[in-house]
């Protein structure tokens, strides 16, 4: 860690120095721009949930360097559901993965609630991981030896929350999100929708300050993606979750507020809904993703 | 090229083969040094009092080593199967790639040889160093002096590993092949992460079997304490006591069965124990490894109980005859004659063979005098080379006594028989002896005269028969005194050449029963009579004893080494000079107890070496199945970690998983053992006391390092899987 970071104070001079116009406008925009409309503007300015700082993660020896992410910088607003998108290799899930403090960074900082996690020392961030963040994956990594309602209660019963409590909690987000009938249920008695949905659950229960997902609808049937995605929404209007959801499908980001268009491990542009409808930003979305070229295809 | 792969296999592969090396190396060094026995016990100087000693354990030993090997062979290929289950889609892999099922099978067997050349090698080093401190050990068990100790190498015991190891290796390359042979190669590449088919057994379900299971093993218990062991080979006793077996059996099969969901519904019932860290964690794992692993905990915890039963027996057993020479060796030195009965006079004299044309056999009309035989006996070295052999030259105190044939000259019958004394007090004939004789066991008769001169030899009380008194005596232990005690306490009437004769004992004194020094007692059934009876009957001689203690104050050992000095023997003649008796056994009090000692060590080897390896083969099994199990739930070990759990709060759930993977058949097999040896304690009793002395916590301590060292190594490697497992990042 600290390593890393020395070696990245000097690696950050001349990334700077040769940083394109594009790259320091997209972090200029942000602030300015206020924050969409179901987010009280005032709150969303005054405290990013996330706020990722010139970040660069590099692969390789010195002769064989590989640039993951070049100089990253963008904020999130708390109660927002941004969506980050960009083809296979484009640095997406490494983005996530240095966000969500599972992979270091070379260089930058990331500050969760004002913390800088790049700073934390490994036995303090499972703590943090634990207590700040959710995470919902591909395949719903949920355990197969538990039942929907012990996997929802996990994250607490780790965080030692008592029993009472607990089962209150899971009672009440199961509840929300539609999954209650299943909750007695092991993960291979239900479906995958459903189980991205206790996925979803157990990130939501502990009511983190980020909830991250890498390609949530990545394995699921549309009717099945959809009702994950409403699943998402719920959570992001009803509990005011911040949700950061990496997918390379525009129909799952066009349920965000604002999308992240990644690629060669810069931030490429974004765009942001606003009051336009689900099918308007589906449609805007799709032309960003014919712009951004010849990962059109991969892109969808 | 598949030398390359294969090594490279083994390296990589390391931590799934080290259990496989560990156990296998474990085996090599047993295997060696307790094969190296009839080296020992020459260096330990065993082989000076017991010629012999060292080539009957050496046989003994190799033997169990060979049906030892068999069972480690079984434990390797389970051990492999572990391994293999792993590798299957690398094995895909390499088909996928081209390779013939011929080099994937070369490689395979390459891989099992360097592991196994590993193994001899590690085995071998450790075998030699620990059989050189195992010759101090022999030399305590046997309770020798070590005269010359020197490094040694058994190529004999080399031999014998290294074919048991050729063994194993085949029987695990066989099974390997089979493997690769069958599998086709979509099953090899699909074979990723199998966990086991979690099934969604209802705890309630679990929890009734796991009752069930523990009230058969209640009732078991309670049925074995009431009934005891069916040693007497009673048919419905023997009938109750499979019962007992078959209900502790399917009892604790049940037990395991149900173990897991039982302490689900427990803990579940306890919500702020369950709803707490990963309590939850843990019990789910156990309850999903049901299936495989209760069976396997219930045939450990029977094998466990075995182990630990027949070792302690054994060695109690051991300890009883320590406690029964005491009683069997009255004196320093005995010396017995037998008498030729009529039909072997008959025999030898119709034998030119044997007379030699000039030598005649005869009946004894009068008892010889063991002192004047002993004399024609001739010491053949040492300082008294060519002499006669003086038995008075050594002897303090001495008596010489009689004992009769109870079959009269001229008669078939015996007069007194001990199925005739079963009959008479209504109890079945002592196992193994119903078949052995048509006409019945006849006793040996003693005068009153005899007896009573024996007892103030003895400085016990005279016994007074009367004119129609008579007496039992025995040195046989309770199998055949049960019977005398239960004919003297009923007061059955005897009738005796015509006399009608009645007990004047309630009991058989055993002390007052030995005639000749012995471990294990020689007096199988003796009755005393009035002196006058043994004239009327015309009983023929059948036994002439000598029993004989040094001066007070004498040279014990030099008076022993007088008699352990080589001798011919004398023959044995009446006054006219036909020979009359043979000799029979003769034993000082410290020959005698050199044999129990040699007893001793032979039991207690024996002992140990089959309860190492059983504990060993067994934590083995427990150590690869837990490994396997963290291996397969490496998944969510993962996800634990994801979740912000610590790797050691994951590694504390592992360690209680395997506690009670551990800790459980360990217990169940020391509960049946306790129970059982309470019950098998008061069978051995009947032969005189019992005490599980230190040997026996000696052993258990063995075991449990070995039991202990499996649960440590366990831990760690499962340690090492879960960081593994933690670390492997989802892939992008």
């Amino acid at each position: 860690m600290m390593g890393k970071h020395s070696m990245g104070a000097h690696v950050e001079v001349p990334s700077d120095a040769a940083g394109g116009a594009a790259r320091s406008r997209v972090h200029m925009t942000l602030p300015t721009v206020p924050a969409p409309a179901r987010t009280s503007a005032t709150e969303a300015a005054a405290a990013p949930v996330l706020d990722v700082r010139h970040i660069e993660k590099v692969y390789g020896s010195r002769n064989n360097v590989t640039h993951a992410l070049a100089d990253v910088s963008f904020t999130v607003s708390r109660g927002e559901f941004v969506g980050i998108m960009g083809a296979s290799g484009s640095g997406k899930s490494t983005l996530l993965n240095c966000v969500s403090t599972i992979d270091a960074v070379t260089s930058g900082n990331v500050l969760i609630d004002g913390v800088d996690v790049t700073a934390m020392k490994a036995s303090k961030l499972t703590k943090f991981r634990r207590e700040q963040l959710g995470f919902i994956f591909q395949d719903s990594n949920l355990l197969d030896t538990l039942t929907a309602r012990e996997n929802i209660a996990l994250p607490l019963t780790i965080s030692r929350v008592p029993a009472g409590e607990t089962l209150v909690r899971v009672e009440d987000v199961a509840a929300r999100l539609s999954i209650s009938n299943v909750l007695d249920k092991y993960p291979y008695q239900m479906s995958g929708g459903q189980q991205q949905r206790v996925a979803a659950a157990r990130a939501l229960v502990t009511e983190p300050a980020l909830i991250m997902a890498d390609e949530p609808t990545g394995a699921l049937d549309s009717k099945n993606a959809r009702l994950l995605l409403e699943c998402f929404e719920t959570m992001n209007r009803a509990y005011r979750a911040t949700v950061l959801m990496v997918t390379h499908d525009s129909f799952a980001a066009s349920y965000t507020q604002r999308v992240l268009f990644i690629r060669d491990g810069r931030i490429f542009t974004e765009l942001r809904r606003g009051t336009s409808s689900r099918q308007e930003f589906f449609n805007r979305i799709m032309e960003v993703v014919a712009m951004m070229g010849g990962e059109a295809s991969d892109a969808l | 090229m598949l030398f390359k792969l294969a090594w490279g296999n083994v390296r990589r592969a390391g931590r799934d083969y080290l259990v496989y090396l560990l156990t296998l190396t474990l085996a090599v060094t047993v295997f060696y040094a307790f094969n190296t026995i009839s080296v020992q016990v020459d260096i330990a100087g065993v082989t000076e009092q017991n010629a012999g000693m060292g080539e009957t354990l050496g046989g003994i030993i190799s033997g169990l080593t060979l049906f030892l090997a068999f069972v480690m062979g079984f434990l390797m290929v389970y051990a492999n199967n572990f391994i293999m289950k792993r590798r299957k889609k690398e094995f895909g892999l390499y088909q996928v790639l081209g390779m013939s099922r011929g080099q994937v099978a070369r490689i395979m067997a390459l891989e099992t040889v360097f592991v196994s050349a590993a193994a001899l090698a590690f085995g071998i080093v450790l075998g030699v160093a620990l059989s050189q401190v195992m010759v101090f050990f022999t030399a305590s068990l046997f309770k020798t002096q070590i005269a010359d100790f020197h490094f040694f190498f058994s190529p004999t015991a080399l031999l014998m590993t290294v074919a048991c190891l050729a063994a194993i290796f085949a029987v695990t390359l066989v099974f390997n092949l089979r493997v690769v042979a069958r599998a086709r190669i979509i099953d090899l590449m699909s074979a990723g992460r199998q966990n086991e088919a979690i099934k969604a057994r209802n705890p309630w379900v679990s929890a009734v079997i796991f009752v069930v299971g523990a009230a058969a093993i209640a009732i078991a218990y309670a049925r074995l304490l009431h009934d005891g062991l069916p040693y007497d080979g009673d048919p419905e006793k023997m009938r109750d006591f499979l019962i007992t077996t078959a209900t502790v059996i399917v009892g604790t099969i049940l037990f395991f069965f149900g173990l897991s969901g039982f302490l689900l519904k427990v803990l579940q019932s306890v919500r702020g124990l369950y709803w707490r860290g990963l309590n939850m964690v843990t019990l789910r794992q156990l309850a999903a490894k049901v299936n495989t692993a209760s069976f396997s905990m219930a045939v450990i915890a029977m094998i466990l109980f075995l182990a630990i039963t027949s070792v302690t027996t054994g060695m109690s057993l051991a300890s009883v005859m320590n406690a029964s020479v005491e009683r069997g060796t009255p004196v320093d030195y005995t010396r017995c004659l037998v008498y030729f009965s009529e039909e072997t006079v008959a025999e030898m004299n119709a034998d030119p063979d044997i007379t030699g044309g000039t030598a005649t056999y005869a009946v004894a009309e009068q008892p010889v005098d063991l002192v004047e035989a002993s004399a024609k006996d001739t010491i053949q070295e040492g300082e008294h080379a060519g002499q006669p052999f003086d038995v008075l030259s050594i002897a303090g105190d001495y008596v010489q006594l009689e004992a009769y044939d109870s079959t009269p000259r001229g008669a078939r019958e015996p007069l007194v028989t001990l199925d005739g004394l079963c009959e008479a007090v209504g109890m079945p004939m002592p196992s193994g002896t119903e078949t052995s004789g048509v006409t019945g066991l006849g006793l040996m008769v003693m005068r009153e005269s005899d007896y009573n001169r024996y007892l103030r030899f003895r400085g016990m009380d005279e016994v007074d028969l009367g004119s129609g008194g008579y007496l039992l005596l025995s040195d046989m232990g309770a199998t055949v005194n049960d019977i005398y005690n239960a004919v003297l306490a009923q007061g059955v009437t005897i009738d005796f050449g015509g006399a009608e004769l009645s007990p004047v004992a309630e009991r058989v004194d055993e002390d007052a029963s030995v005639f000749g020094n012995s471990m294990m007692g020689m007096n199988s059934g003796t009755i005393v009579v009035p002196d006058g009876l043994v004239d009327a009957c015309d009983l023929p001689l059948y036994y002439g004893y000598l029993m004989l203690d040094y001066p007070e104050g004498a040279d014990v050992a030099a008076a022993d080494g007088y008699i352990g000095v080589p001798r011919t023997y004398g023959t044995v003649t009446d006054d006219a000079g036909n020979i009359v008796a043979a000799w029979g056994t003769e034993a000082t009090r410290t020959t005698t107890y050199e044999s129990v000692n040699s007893m001793n060590g032979l039991i207690s080897y024996l002992a140990i070496y089959i309860g190492f390896v059983l504990v060993v083969a067994c934590a083995a099994i427990l150590t690869i199945q837990q490994l396997s199990g963290v291996a397969d739930a490496g998944e969510n070990y993962r996800i634990l970690s994801e979740l912000g759990t610590s790797t050691p709060e994951i590694a504390h759930s592992v360690l209680a998983q395997q506690t009670i993977f551990f800790v459980f058949p360990l217990a169940m097999g020391v509960a049946h053992s306790v129970v059982a040896l309470s019950v098998i304690i008061d069978l051995v009793e009947l032969f005189g006391g019992l005490t599980i002395g230190g040997m026996v916590g000696f052993t258990a301590l063995i075991f449990l390092i070995a039991y202990g060292g499996y649960f440590c190594v366990t831990y760690l490697l499962g340690k090492g899987i879960v960081r593994d497992a933690v670390r492997t990042r989802h892939a992008n």
